[in-house]
């Protein structure tokens, strides 16, 4: 009875958790201690009843990794809106740089202006026009007309000796070449109807000649043509009068013998059936 | 306790957790398939709440999929884990202390309504009445067990559910390994008077066990 376990020993016992000699040493205790052999028995008991305690049956769900936490930041309504502000900002601030903005307050005016104000050069000039003195620019203006009137006029004349010449030279130009041409259609007109004339006449002649030659000569061949066929008609003619009338002889040969004939049979049919009569009229 | 597939897939799942580790969503995804039920029946039996278990256990795997890259030694992932469930435990139980007399109707309505959980009971029990007993039983257990400490209640769970051992459960809890072993004997003795209270003992149902 020198050993006697802790709870630590029984618990390790208990869970098969012991070994080697303080397992040995914890069966010994067993084995000669009733009261701790029902100790474990009621250990033993309870961890069996316990064991009655099923587990529950449950389907894991989709586990939702942490990335959706930043995504949650970027959501908040807050940071939303303020990012679409700073967007916006950055948008108007953007416009203003490339289409060159300029609002500007003085006095009670308020300006937007796109690109360099151009007021300042306008003011300038209308500061530097006082110099000159009113009769001074009229001066300068009359100098000026005067001077362009003057280049006007020269021009304007310069222009119309110009076209004045061209107009001439083109004119005379012109009349030479009508004049030369209506002499040369003068001077030519009478020999060459001459010629034409005569050259028509004779071709006319010649024409007329080498008609009546060749009409005579067809004339001619016509006419021998003609008498020859006459010729050939004639003596066809004569010919077929000629066969005409043979063949009506020769049919009325042939009458002359076929009628022969009958008058022959018909004599020999009375001849016969008078010697029968009579041969009947001898018996009787 | 007969070890399931699910178990031997569990005590080997060494390259699962290592693949995990590398970031790989995949295999994260199955050792949350593979451990879920651990996690969420190890925080049921403490809280005797299906949501709150359910809270945890989510907390607990998303915790887990973002610092497992932080896990120096594969072999000790179960404590790890049981580590991060058991800090989320305590936390759910702070914020619950203010309404410690609410949770406890929640509790009590929770026993009322639960009917026999038909489906979830494997089948080994062909005689339904001893099924039904089987799960009132269970029950009134899980009820005796909710009646202890919460440092004697996570030690039992840890050691007669989760089988844990000893030295496991000191590293989950970060006390020494005697520690554990007394809170564990402290906790049976105080589970025995309380069925003893509940008139549950070996003659009032010696039956089927």
């Amino acid at each position: 009875m020198s050993y006697k376990p802790d709870q630590n020993d029984w618990m390790a016992y208990l869970y098969g958790e012991l070994e080697g000699a303080e397992k040995e040493k914890m069966e010994q205790y067993l084995l000669s201690d009733a009261n701790a052999r029902k100790e474990l028995e009621q250990f033993q008991y309870l961890r069996k009843m316990m064991g009655a305690v099923e587990d529950k049956e449950v389907i894991a769900p989709p586990i939702v990794l942490g990335d959706n936490k930043q995504r949650f930041i970027w959501n908040t309504p807050a940071v939303r809106i303020i990012s679409s502000i700073a967007a916006s900002l950055l948008i108007i601030m953007l416009v203003g740089k490339f289409t060159d903005t300029q609002i500007s307050m003085s006095g009670n005016e308020f300006k937007i202006s796109f690109g360099e104000p151009k007021k300042i050069e306008a003011t300038q000039s209308v500061t530097s026009t006082p110099l000159l003195s009113a009769e001074e620019v009229q001066n300068m203006i009359n100098q000026s007309l005067n001077q362009n009137n003057i280049a006007m006029q020269t021009s304007w004349k310069e222009t119309q000796q110009k076209l004045d010449a061209s107009v001439r030279s083109n004119l005379a130009s012109n009349s030479n070449k009508i004049d030369r041409l209506v002499k040369e259609a003068s001077s030519a007109s009478q020999d060459q109807i001459r010629q034409f004339v005569s050259t028509l006449q004779n071709e006319n002649t010649e024409v007329v000649k080498n008609y009546f030659q060749l009409t005579a000569s067809e004339q001619k061949k016509y006419i021998e043509n003609l008498l020859v066929d006459f010729a050939k008609y004639l003596q066809q003619q004569r010919s077929d009068d000629l066969q005409l009338v043979q063949t009506q002889l020769k049919a009325i040969e042939q009458n002359t013998d076929i009628f022969k004939q009958e008058t022959e049979q018909i004599l020999s049919s009375i001849i016969t059936t008078v010697n029968a009569a009579e041969v009947k009229e001898t018996k009787y | 306790m007969a070890e399931t597939l699910l178990d031997i897939a569990m005590m080997h799942s060494d390259t699962l957790i290592a693949r995990a580790k590398q970031g790989d969503q995949n295999a994260q995804g199955k050792l949350v398939q593979l451990w879920y039920k651990r996690i969420y029946n190890f925080s049921y039996k403490f809280f005797m709440d299906h949501d709150l278990a359910m809270e945890v256990s989510q907390k607990t795997f998303i915790s887990m999929c973002r610092s497992l890259a932080g896990l120096q030694d594969i072999a000790r992932f179960k404590s790890w884990l049981y580590k991060i469930a058991v800090n989320y435990c305590r936390e759910e139980a702070r914020k619950k202390k203010g309404s410690r007399s609410l949770s406890f109707d929640v509790v009590w309505n929770r026993e009322a309504e639960d009917s026999p959980q038909w489906e979830s009971s494997s089948q080994r029990y062909a005689n339904p009445e001893s099924q039904y007993q089987q799960a009132e039983l269970s029950d009134i257990l899980q009820q005796a067990l909710y009646e202890l400490s919460d440092e004697q209640r996570e030690v039992v769970i840890m050691k007669e559910y989760e089988g844990l051992k000893f030295r496991e459960i000191a590293e989950v809890l970060n006390i020494s390994e005697n520690t554990v072993k007394s809170r564990m004997y402290y906790g049976l003795d105080g589970l025995k008077k309380i069925l003893e209270r509940k008139n549950i003992t070996k003659d009032t149902i010696g039956y089927e066990l």
